[in-house]
């Protein structure tokens, strides 16, 4: 069987989606993704050009913000201040795995907690 | 066609109030939704609950699921005789005879029955009876060595997803896709594939794929986005005099330059040895020192070692009486 191989492309910040781009690709209303750029949860590169643009991380937020919406019934305004916290959770959660990462990760055999008096 | 027991995911009696499933749906979701949730299977669990919510939620829904009769979770069924006279009329389902039933997934058969999807284009389903309507989105997570998130690399991942027949009846069938992923990718990233979705239908274009990327753990080296740290044992004598070290890195071993006076758990820089960033430089190596002493030493080693401690004037601790002090 030939399958043809496809390209996997990163959601990050090297590269870019238009608005109308992001309304396709998170499945939001013209409307909710506007009131989400309000709210701050969504930021575009140029925010004061007459059409937006977005990093293409943009889309994973977006996305996100569209199942939060649909699956808790919440408006752009709850959506936004639940990312804000999920945001910042991950921030801490990012922050605790690298002072892991950057800890030992093994002690030299043998060692054991002491007890003095 | 496999049986779910839609009030049990839910753990609301048959007769639940509208109001009760609702209650019932909003815990589970603050539970599982893998957007909000660290719950074990948070996903698997959520699209459980999800499917009964959206099956439950709706009246015309509920009550053809209620008409196929209660049965074990799991278990082989097919739909009464007359259900379709009642339930699929003028649906895609009404002409399919009794052994049309069995790649069609319970979810799909009753979402069906309201045709159109329900829940935007971002994991909805398809119907027969709207104009054109995109592809579903598919979401994969897919797991890859460390070394292949170094070098990119190329997997096979097989979907079991929904295909559409001319009567815009879903049938699960399995579906192989090949996926490049380019290096530097790290744990927790979201990649997109466009147009390996679902198929669009009536000249509507296919859906896009998402993975979510998971790194396994490596026995050597752990992860902080794009870099990278493993542990550097080193005899007390390396430590205090400087050697040079065979290290390993995902690149191939290099050669490491121990300075004199090395501390336990300094962090010795290689740049540009972690994984790379897209458009920007790579990441960078980290070796963690560790201090690690003999456990069994011979009498020449001991009477070295009562040498060094009567001969030096190091005091480890001395920092302990300047703190008593102030």
């Amino acid at each position: 069987m030939n399958i043809d191989t496809a390209e996997a492309l990163s959601l990050d910040e090297n590269s870019e989606v238009s608005f109308s781009q992001l309304l396709v690709l998170s499945g939001l209303s013209d409307n909710d993704l506007r009131e989400l750029v309000d709210h701050g949860a969504l930021t575009p590169i140029n925010p004061n050009a007459s059409s937006w643009m977005f990093t293409s991380y943009c889309v994973v937020v977006a996305r996100k913000a569209s199942r939060l919406s649909r699956d808790f019934e919440l408006d752009a305004h709850a959506v936004s201040v639940l990312l804000g916290f999920v945001e910042k959770i991950e921030a801490l959660e990012s922050e605790l795995h690298a002072l892991r990462a950057g800890a030992l990760g093994h002690g030299p055999p043998g060692t054991s907690d002491t007890v003095s008096r | 066609m496999k049986y779910k027991d839609y009030y049990k995911i839910l753990g609301v009696a048959r007769d639940a109030s509208a109001d009760d499933i609702k209650k019932a749906y909003r815990k589970l979701a603050r539970k599982y939704h893998p957007d909000v949730s660290k719950e074990k299977n948070a996903e698997e669990s959520f699209k459980e609950v999800s499917e009964a919510y959206e099956t439950l939620r709706d009246p015309e829904k509920r009550a053809a699921f209620d008409q196929l009769g209660s049965h074990a979770a799991g278990q082989e069924f097919r739909p009464p005789p007359d259900w379709s006279q009642h339930f699929a009329s003028g649906s895609p389902f009404e002409s399919m005879g009794q052994g049309g039933f069995d790649d069609i997934d319970l979810a799909d058969l009753l979402a069906g029955l309201t045709g159109g999807r329900s829940r935007g284009r971002a994991g909805g389903r398809a119907g027969a009876r709207e104009g054109p309507i995109p592809g579903p989105d598919y979401e994969a997570m897919v797991r890859i060595t460390l070394e292949q998130a170094f070098h990119g690399t190329e997997i096979d991942l097989d979907l079991s997803v929904a295909e559409y027949d001319e009567r815009g009846v879903a049938h699960r069938v399995p579906h192989r896709i090949k996926v490049r992923i380019p290096k530097g990718v790290i744990d927790g990233q979201k990649l997109r594939v466009p147009g390996k979705g679902g198929k669009g239908m009536q000249g509507a274009p296919p859906g896009d794929l998402y993975l979510d990327i998971q790194v396994q753990p490596h026995p050597l080296f752990r992860t902080s986005g794009q870099d990278l740290y493993v542990d550097l044992p080193l005899a007390p004598w390396e430590a205090v005099l400087g050697t040079s070290v065979e290290l390993p890195t995902l690149a191939g071993a290099v050669s490491l330059k121990v300075p004199a006076s090395t501390r336990a758990g300094q962090q010795l820089r290689l740049a540009g040895r972690g994984l790379s960033r897209p458009g920007g430089k790579s990441g960078d190596l980290f070796a963690i020192v560790a201090i690690v002493v003999p456990t069994v030493v011979n009498e020449r080693e001991r009477s070295l070692y009562r040498e060094l401690s009567e001969s030096s004037n190091f005091d480890p601790r001395a920092h302990f009486r300047l703190g008593a002090a102030a």
